[in-house]
């Protein structure tokens, strides 16, 4: 778009938008009454070719975004001195804290939240992604396809749950199916492989829930799934194992940069001094990079919120499936007007809403995760669960798996996406500043990407580090992580020989996901240890069953206790404000 | 532990410790098994009166009421384990194989007859929907009376309840006496859900205020709860848009229902109802799978441990005379009807001892001058009249069933 052209398209958004060029990027500020105006507006002023990117900078009239801070403010990391200095404890900081660990670095990474994996990483569905629907010459698809392939080694490395399951994208007319085929057309040309078109009932051999009313659809075999914030977490760990250290409830306050270089970085927790910086910061990785003077782009916070059933429902599905994007279904089509014109309008509509991408997934601890939708919001940590939206979800799901109940969900959870206006990862060296490397605008499918993402950041870190220091490679780095049981994955034989050595396996915490006291201190004992109730929640599936801990947390708040020599009192939920116990009775 | 019982028991709550002292008192060699570190149960943190009014005619405390089971019991003489976990139950043709996990390692054991006594589980926030943040400070009912009664440490100092069932009562009446302010109880009927002596002693005596017909929909806060937000209902309990109202708070406590825990029942295929949710049984106690017995909470939920008691000793009874000799059974069905909720048994045996059967309704609604009516084919069991029915305590029925035909009905007149 012509220059003069988006200027009236966003003055018919607002008029009070004003528009500049800034380094090489195309800058947007004004203020607005309705946060849709500045998604738009940074929308519209997306151009590939004539900017590096938008910096939209219009503010939503009376909003503040207030960013959820550390309470702790001590001097711990005050003169620190190290190599790389990762900022963002979620997937992507974690993998590339891990492949750096291959060298002998001093390695720092920080993490705002009381946890590892405490955004995206945690929130989201845990789908790996083939990539047949990115375009050919984004980054999205690239890391993507890379990515899902490595991560059957990472799930053998790691110890943690992986199924290639595939994906399933169904239809219910012979469009929708030509439609398909051309999907399937492409998807080798994207380096996407194992895809089939298939009938119904060839279908069903995968998902035997594919609705009555769909003909058939596109298998793609490269689809799986894991657990997103294990993996995480087991990252962070393997990192740590290997010489990394982990902060958390480290919060990156300010930068100095001289002469195009990060200099200092501070901290709640005093001011670091880096050689070299990685930007994964998620929903705040363009504050980061403003902070570093290398800003080329706008994370737009987008919610999605998905809901879980009891794992009694797990049948619903076997693999992650979702009709087409303009697939309709009957309970629509008995809605509106039976002309093509009004078809195509509904098409286009269900195109664009914001539930076109709700799908039904087997998570890997047999429960089955239905959503997410796609909100466009202002707040980048707001993530509140909402009632119409869960409802919403609900019945489109309904249309798909009849059997579907709302007593079937025991939870729901909204997580915030950090998509940029040009909707791509933005993974590169830094522009303005050359000891930053930004891995941003990390969304889905950001899990898939990952490891991916963070073999080509380590890459560039290490080359960049040699043109100053010698780098050598680290001779001790081991790709697995110390072993911890999972008695669920045992025999009855293996789970006898083991309490038989270790009585702690043997006493069962948490009754409905039949997790013992061992697994527990395991968790508690690991080299990323954090000593709270959710921690141990999402280490170890404590409280994370029918019940939601209503049997356990007591327990689980003394065995904590116990470990750590800690009062009761102490012991928090996750943030250090988040008090379970107020003192004792009387 | 021996490799081989005739009863095995699972669950040291009121039901089972009952079912395993009947059955030993009725000869059968029994193992009791408990997945916590002492018996007791739920009850360990009841320590309110009231208990064993019916049974004993007295009032007692919750642990008082176990005591008096736990101590008859060790004097049979029966086995028990506890910290001891059920991980699998599978059927042969000789009985039943127990898997459980104790610190000592895995062990196995073979049993004639079975018998479940697993109780319920609470109801959460998520499963009443309330939506809005994550915090800490939102607690079912019985986790708070865990948290005082058997740990000693207070998880509130503001708090709001949502739900009038009784241990939600009870918990207003028990944060009030350990100091905390107990805004008010908060129920999404348009009548209490608990007894009417809890509403009196547990609200009325403390001026805790109730409020019918008003839900919590959201939770606020980041860290702590800081503040719920309450609505108004309609007739279908949905949410009516524009009353929202926000309650600034540290804790949300909910007693919203409970569910019976049926979920080892089901891996070895016992058939659940879909109106209590827990297995059908016949007027023994016995599941429609033969050998398999069912107690307490587990079956139905009950608001009186007297009755899960009295259900207890009928199945362990019954499951040491299945272990001595098993006899064919002939299934009747109880149908309910006109104003019958529900009712326990739904079925009789007919090959059983029919001239005291016990059958336990709930009405799914409440009523003034009414007749309960037990019929089969035309012909009139019983009639016994009701000045009030409330759809929140349950009927209990003594009946002559020797006259029955094909089935049974049970109904409101």
């Amino acid at each position: 778009m012509k220059p003069d052209q988006l200027r009236k398209q966003l003055r018919k958004i607002d008029p009070g938008i004003r528009v500049s060029e800034v380094n090489g990027c195309i800058r947007l500020e004004g203020e607005v009454d309705d946060w849709q105006k500045a998604v738009k507006a940074g929308q519209a002023a997306v151009d590939r070719k004539r900017y590096l990117g938008v910096l939209n900078d219009i503010r939503l009239r009376g909003f503040e975004q207030k960013t959820i801070l550390p309470e702790i403010n001590d001097r711990y990391y005050d003169g620190r001195h190290c190599d790389v200095l990762i900022i963002g404890g979620g997937i992507t900081g974690c993998a590339a804290a891990r492949e750096l660990a291959g060298y002998q670095l001093d390695l720092l990474l920080v993490e705002k939240g009381p946890d590892i994996a405490s955004g995206q990483s945690s929130r989201n569905g845990g789908v790996l992604h083939t990539g047949v629907n990115f375009s050919k010459d984004s980054l999205k698809l690239k890391y993507c396809v890379r990515g899902n392939t490595m991560y059957r080694r990472l799930s053998d490395d790691l110890h943690v749950p992986y199924e290639n399951k595939g994906q399933i994208t169904f239809a219910r007319t012979k469009w929708e199916m030509a439609a398909l085929r051309y999907v399937q057309h492409t998807a080798l040309q994207k380096g996407v492989v194992r895809t089939k078109i298939m009938t119904r009932e060839e279908l069903l051999k995968y998902e035997p829930s594919i609705p009555d009313w769909s003909i058939g659809g596109l298998y793609m075999g490269t689809g799986g799934i894991t657990c997103p914030h294990k993996m995480t977490i087991a990252l962070a760990e393997n990192a740590a194992e290997n010489g990394a250290e982990i902060a958390l409830n480290t919060a990156v306050l300010s930068m100095k940069t001289e002469n195009g270089l990060i200099t200092e970085v501070v901290t709640n927790r005093g001011t670091i001094y880096p050689k070299a910086v990685i930007n994964a910061a998620g929903v705040y990785a363009d504050v980061i990079a403003d902070m570093a003077g290398d800003r080329t782009f706008t994370i737009h916070p987008r919610i999605g919120t998905d809901l879980i059933t009891d794992k009694k429902a797990g049948w619903m599905a076997s693999s992650s499936l979702g009709k087409t994007p303009f697939t309709l279904s009957p309970e629509q089509l008995e809605e509106i007007p039976d002309d093509p014109v009004s078809r195509v309008k509904a098409i286009l509509k269900n195109m664009h809403s914001h539930s076109k991408g709700i799908g039904l997934i087997h998570a890997v601890d047999g429960n089955v995760l239905i959503g997410p939708n796609a909100d466009e919001v202002p707040d980048r940590e707001d993530t509140s669960t909402d009632r119409e939206i869960s409802e919403h979800i609900i019945r489109v799901q309904q249309e798909v798996q009849p059997a579907l109940r709302r007593s079937d969900i025991i939870a729901y959870f909204t997580g915030v996406r950090s998509p940029t206006y040009e909707e791509d990862f933005v993974v590169r060296k830094g522009i303005f500043t050359k000891n930053i490397f930004e891995a941003a605008g990390i969304q889905s499918p950001g899990l898939t990407a990952a490891p991916a993402i963070a073999a080509d950041i380590a890459m560039w870190v290490r080359e960049y580090l040699e043109t100053i220091m010698d780098v050598k490679k680290n001779p001790s780095f081991d790709p697995k992580r110390k072993y911890k049981p999972v008695l669920s994955e045992l025999t009855f034989q293996e789970r006898d020989e083991l309490i038989r050595e270790h009585p702690d396996y043997g006493e069962i915490v948490c009754r409905c996901e039949c997790i013992s006291k061992g697994e527990i201190l395991d968790a508690l004992r690991s080299p990323v240890p954090v000593y709270t109730t959710d921690a141990i929640k999402r280490r170890v599936r404590c409280g994370m069953g029918r019940c939601q801990g209503g049997f356990c947390l007591p327990r689980i708040i003394e065995i904590i206790a116990e470990e750590t020599g800690k009062q009761p009192e102490e012991i928090v939920k996750s943030s250090s404000e988040s008090t379970h116990i107020f003192h004792k009775t009387k | 532990m021996k490799d081989k019982y005739d009863v095995i028991v699972i669950g040291a709550g009121p039901a089972g410790l009952s079912a395993a002292l009947s059955a030993s008192q009725n000869g059968a060699d029994v193992l009791i098994v408990e997945r916590e570190n002492e018996p007791g149960g739920i009850l360990k943190q009841c320590i309110h009166d009231g208990f064993g009014l019916h049974r004993y005619g007295e009032k007692l405390t919750g642990p008082e009421y176990a005591y008096r089971d736990i101590t008859q019991l060790e004097e049979t003489g029966c086995d028990a384990v506890y910290s001891a976990f059920v991980l699998d139950v599978s059927g042969h043709d000789e009985g039943w194989q127990v898997t459980l996990s104790m610190r000592s390692g895995l062990h196995t054991v073979w049993t004639k007859a079975l018998v479940l006594a697993t109780g319920c589980r609470e109801r959460t926030a998520r499963q009443v929907f309330i939506h809005g943040d994550r915090p800490s400070g939102v607690y079912t009912a019985g986790t708070v009376q865990n948290f005082i009664n058997l740990k000693g440490w207070m998880p509130a100092k503001k708090a709001v309840i949502l739900g009038s069932g009784d241990i939600g009562l009870i918990m207003a009446r028990r944060l009030t006496l350990e100091g905390a302010e107990v805004l008010g109880v908060y129920e999404a009927k348009n009548r209490p859900g608990g007894l009417m002596r809890n509403i009196a002693q547990c609200l009325e005596d403390f001026n805790i205020p109730l409020y019918l017909s008003k839900t919590v929909t959201r939770t606020i806060g980041k860290h702590r709860l800081e503040a719920v937000e309450i609505m108004d209902v309609d007739d279908n309990m949905e949410p009516v848009p524009g009353t929202e109202q926000i309650i600034p708070c540290d804790t949300l406590i909910l007693s919203v229902g409970l569910i019976p825990e049926n979920e080892l029942a089901e891996s070895i295929g016992v058939r659940i109802s879909g109106q209590t949710h827990g297995p059908l049984v016949d007027q023994n106690m016995e599941t429609l799978k033969d050998g398999i017995f069912a107690a307490g909470n587990c079956v139905s939920v009950n608001d009186l441990a007297d009755y899960v008691s009295e259900n207890g000793i009928t199945a362990g009874k019954a499951a040491a005379s299945y272990a001595g000799q098993k006899h064919e059974r002939e299934l009747l069905p109880v149908k309910t009807q006109d104003g019958i909720g529900s009712c326990v048994p739904q079925y009789i045996d007919k090959n059983s001892d029919l001239s005291n059967a016990v059958l336990y309704l709930r009405s799914d609604d409440d009523y003034r001058d009414r007749e309960i009516l037990l019929e089969s084919e035309g012909k009139v069991l019983l009639t016994k009249k009701m000045k009030t029915v409330h759809s929140a305590e349950i009927i209990r029925l003594e009946a002559d069933l020797s006259g029955i035909g094909s089935e049974l009905k049970v109904k409101l007149i």
